[in-house]
């Protein structure tokens, strides 16, 4: 490994992992001389699941928890500004995304209007500098968490919002809220985390310590999602997946945002669809186009994928294919497994015409638009993957 | 009205009452087993008089006492009544205490699992958790303490075992 | 319930692959931030600035500073902050009379960051006086109990100078109080340091010797962290990474010192060995070490190296396909696949041994091979054959043992002290299996 151009890295978060995971959060808490948290959760049965799990947890503990659950995909910064003013008079001192996904998007930018005391979160910029340090928060992801939910980023209203001081500073992945309800929605869940985590292990600069990340959750959903995706109450496969998420937000946080990610952002901002649906369906074109073009890492993914003994059986100069060929025939499974609930091309996940166009005019403003666009229109009508 | 809710905690009440019913069975096992098995009593020897510590859970939980009081071990229950306590076990949370003290997960297991903090000089810390593992070959049956302890010793005689287990059985009823 | 269960292979997986081990319940943590480069230490200014600080104390002692390391920092950092403060009378062992002089300094010049320069030692006083000075602590020692520290400390900056203790990225600090005869040890993550800064020039100079038992230090964290007990996924891939650039680059930065490439990736792999072993503990190796250590005065580092092969060894009837594991990281693909899978443990400790031969040779038989070859700088043998059983006794007061996979008592630690001592294998038949 030529380390030599130097490299930067930081996990800002503790991971705390497996069985009454949750029970530990009180004593966490006041690891932090936090005894008033926020606990924000979505709406709908599966928050108010997760809120009855955090509320067992915490049996025992003497805290009062405050408790917004009622996050939805409507959620935006008029929203954030309501709370904040509420968690300021509360004096809240510590902020817990229950849940991914919306949840912890809300979490992160409310700690930041909370902790900057921002007059009116409507105004927030993703350029607002940060100059104190935020609340601690912590991230308790469910079943479908995808990884965004550690990472350094934050969407809301039309906004990203990106700094080491959004992360959390404690991921707490319990098997209680890992067990999922559907195929589908383990899948997508999986397909995005291993997504990024491929993308981010790819990347032309060495960097030992996202590559330790992003090779355990590569190795995690390699291992788990067939067996999540059979049965999403599966505890150890559930489990496995929450970790491959939060390790996979980890190692993407310190990466470069890598194609799959984007185009499965702005189908998920734009149309609501699940990210790794779309990397689904992109993957095979990509993931050939990386091959080509050369200055990916692709051989390091074998190792991850195939194991050790595969790893060693395979010639150093096979294993950049052998890595597609293996990621190909895993995604072909997931595809045979559910069917018509991974769609294969928009047309087929029912996107009409005009919607595409709206992702195209988005994507045009990328430095990579053209190609993205391109990608855009190879699985419109599901084409097949240019080969070699 | 407001959109943040307020949720108080709830207890665990049988939890609780398991856990403390256990510590305090734990404790009169330790003072018995300083009586009755002799490397529980040299352990001991080699802690200073009046040498007290603690085991018990977080925040307010059910803890039992154990101090030394002229060279005898001897329980103090779960108030150590303003003597100095050199070493503290803490258990983060009463349902980590559970899983140990259904032996789900040994004391070295909830160490290395971040379950268990210990508070004091590491030495004397370590003698108290071998005296906590030879306290539970005695009181479990060998199917269960050998996947308790990281090494069931298979070398003590029958006689220790036996004539151990009642002697500690006994006093811990008996309470002497 | 689970332990460690006796031998045996992990259950495989589709195509006979061995899944990832994910403990019922584990615990990570790392949120130091890595800087690593050929001019990590250019850096520093701004990671100073984005933390509201312009005036760091810089904490080092006078080995560091004679070998010119400091003049390089002060020249990489250049005006930018204030960086002109410099303690350099960290003694080898950390003082709490150190400690507390240092936060006066800081106190009195209004400082308002540490910058650490050097090794543990000097890491540890760096810890000692954020704790002073950030809590306003008149007595040190009400900070050491389990959960004493509740918020952040002042911004702390680690620049190690060995590869390495990997004290850059730990939680803990020991400091010893001379006066009461006390060692005071701190556990939280407050004190993890804000930045681990590793830039090549720092080891450039370290000489072949101490070179060899620092990178063996390393080697003893990452395996010792991949097989014992609080073992997890993020610190299972940390040592993975960290065992073969060590076994790799050690016997290079050995030979050539002034290989920069080979002294940034030891630098790299001494940190991520850190963070494995902080995040995972570790046992025998480590507990009968600090033991030789503390009774004949023996390097922390020479312990490591000589103790390693024992520690796989006493272990391996409970641990053998876990350490198996770690032939292909360590060896790569040629000597994984020429080794059937039930002797790669073994292999593991036979290239362990094999790279002590290497730096042996190196260091022209500075780096000692077994105990009876340890001499001390007037030549003498460190380490008599009748001091053992002291070393067997005091081993049983440290904590290590917790996390050692099998138990250990006198005479086990005994045993393996005597095979070290005489340089033999353990008689593996000899280890009490319970």
């Amino acid at each position: 490994m030529d380390l030599s151009a130097g490299f930067v890295f930081t996990c800002p978060f503790k991971t705390n992992s497996g069985n009454k995971a949750l029970s530990h959060l009180p004593v966490e808490l006041a690891g932090f001389n936090a005894a008033r948290p926020l606990v924000v959760a979505s709406a709908g049965t599966e928050g108010q699941k997760a809120v009855r799990i955090l509320k067992s947890a915490f049996g025992d503990s003497g805290m009062t928890l405050a408790l917004f659950d009622n996050v939805t995909q409507a959620a935006d910064l008029g929203l954030v500004d309501h709370l904040k003013n509420l968690c300021l008079e509360k004096k809240v001192d510590a902020v817990i995304a229950l849940g991914g996904g919306k949840a912890a998007d809300v979490a992160k930018v409310l700690n930041l209007a909370v902790s900057l005391k921002t007059p009116d979160a409507r105004q927030l910029l993703p350029e607002t500098p940060i100059r104190v340090r935020l609340l601690p928060l912590v991230v308790a992801p469910a079943a479908g968490a995808d990884g965004l939910e550690t990472s350094r980023f934050a969407h809301l209203g039309r906004k990203v919002f990106s700094s080491e001081s959004l992360a959390p500073v404690l991921a707490v992945l319990d098997p209680c809220l890992a067990k999922g309800k559907s195929s589908i929605g383990m899948a997508a869940a999986g397909l995005a985390a291993l997504g990024r985590a491929v993308e981010s292990h790819i990347q032309a600069d060495q960097n030992p310590f996202r590559k330790a990340y992003s090779f355990a959750a590569i190795r995690f959903v390699r291992e788990n999602l067939p067996a999540a995706v059979a049965d999403p109450g599966n505890r150890k496969a559930s489990l496995a997946l929450l970790n491959a998420a939060a390790m996979s937000g980890c190692a993407f946080s310190n990466a470069a945002a890598g194609r799959l990610h984007k185009l499965g952002q702005v189908f998920y901002d734009l149309l609501g669809i699940p990210q790794g649906v779309i990397m689904a369906m992109c993957l095979p074109h990509i993931l050939g186009d990386y091959l080509k073009e050369g200055q990916y890492d692709l051989a390091a993914l074998f190792q991850p994928l195939a194991g050790d003994d595969a790893f060693a059986r395979t010639p150093a100069g096979k294993r950049a294919e052998a890595a597609c060929d293996l990621l190909n025939r895993f995604l072909k499974e997931l595809q045979d497994a559910l069917g018509k609930d991974l769609p294969k091309s928009l047309a087929e996940a029912g996107v009409p015409g005009y919607r595409k166009e709206e992702i195209l005019d988005v994507l045009g403003a990328d430095e990579e638009g053209r190609y993205l666009c391109g990608i855009v229109e190879r699985v419109a009508n599901g084409r097949p993957e240019r080969k070699g | 009205m407001s959109i943040i809710k307020d949720v108080p905690s709830g207890t665990k009440p049988f939890k609780r009452a398991y856990v403390a019913i256990f510590l305090w069975f734990t404790g009169r096992a330790v003072q018995a087993a300083a009586r009755v098995d002799r490397e529980v009593k040299k352990e001991f020897d080699s802690l200073p008089e009046n040498f007290t510590f603690s085991l018990g859970c977080l925040p307010s939980g059910p803890r039992m006492v154990i101090g030394k009081e002229g060279g005898r071990v001897k329980y103090l229950g779960s108030d150590p009544k303003g003597r100095r306590v050199h070493v503290r076990l803490i258990i983060k949370s009463v349902d980590a205490a559970f899983l140990l003290l259904s032996f789900q997960e040994s004391t070295a297991l909830s160490t290395a699992r971040n379950r268990l903090m210990v508070d004091g000089e590491i030495p004397q810390a370590l003698s108290i958790i071998r005296v906590l593992n030879i306290v539970e070959v005695y009181l479990l049956p060998k199917i269960i303490a050998s996947l308790a302890v990281k090494r069931y010793p298979s070398w003590w005689s029958m006689g220790r075992k036996l004539g151990g287990r009642i002697g500690v059985y006994t006093r811990t009823l008996l309470g002497i | 319930m689970r332990h460690c269960r006796a031998g045996g292979q992990r259950k495989t997986g589709k195509e006979g692959v061995i899944p990832m081990l994910l403990p019922d319940y584990y615990e990570f943590c790392c949120r130091v931030k890595i800087v690593a480069g050929h001019d990590a230490l250019g850096k520093i200014p701004d990671l100073l600035i984005e933390r509201g600080a312009k005036k760091p104390l810089i904490v080092t002692d006078k080995g560091v500073a004679g070998a010119g390391l400091i003049d390089i920092v002060s020249r990489a950092i250049g005006d930018r902050v204030a960086a002109g403060l410099i303690a350099d009378d960290v003694p080898p062992d950390s003082d709490l009379r150190v400690v507390n002089r240092l936060a006066r300094l800081y106190r009195d010049n209004a400082c308002d960051s540490l910058l650490a320069v050097g090794g543990g030692s000097v890491m540890d006083t760096a810890k000692g006086v954020n704790i002073v000075v950030s809590e306003n602590a008149d007595d040190l020692m009400a900070f050491s109990g389990a959960g004493a520290l509740n918020r952040h400390l002042k911004p702390l900056i680690a620049v190690p100078t060995t590869a390495g203790t990997g004290s850059e990225v730990t939680q803990v600090a020991v400091v010893k109080d001379h006066e009461k005869h006390l060692k005071m040890a701190f556990t939280s993550y407050f004190l993890l340091p804000d930045i681990a800064v590793l830039d090549s020039r720092m080891t450039l100079t370290m000489p072949p010797f101490i070179t060899a038992m620092t990178g063996m230090d390393a080697m003893s964290h990452a395996v010792e962290a991949y097989y014992c007990l609080q073992k997890n996924p993020l610190s299972d891939a940390h040592a993975r990474a960290a065992v073969g650039m060590i076994y790799r680059q050690l016997p290079l930065a050995a030979k050539n010192p002034e290989d920069r490439d080979s002294r940034l990736a030891m630098a790299v792999a001494a940190c991520l060995a850190g963070i494995a072993f902080s995040n995972s503990m570790v046992g025998l190796v480590h507990n009968l070490g600090h033991a030789t250590g503390s009774v004949c005065g023996v390097p922390h580092g020479l312990c490591m190296a000589i103790l390693l092969p024992y520690g796989l060894e006493y272990n391996m009837h409970k641990r053998a396909d876990i350490m198996a594991e770690l032939l292909l990281p360590m060896a790569g693909e040629e000597v994984y696949l020429a080794t059937p899978a039930e002797r790669r443990a073994e292999k593991v400790v036979s290239l362990i041994r094999g790279l002590n031969e290497e730096l042996h040779a190196v260091t022209g038989g500075r780096h000692a091979r077994c105990l009876q070859e340890i001499r001390d700088r007037e030549g003498k043998p460190s380490v008599p054959r009748d001091i053992l059983p002291e070393i067997a006794r005091a081993a049983l007061l440290d904590g290590a043992s917790i996390y050692n996979p099998e138990d250990t008592d006198y005479e086990d630690n005994l045993l393996v002290l005597e095979a070290a001592w005489e340089g033999k294998p353990l008689d593996r038949t000899r280890v009490k299996k319970g």
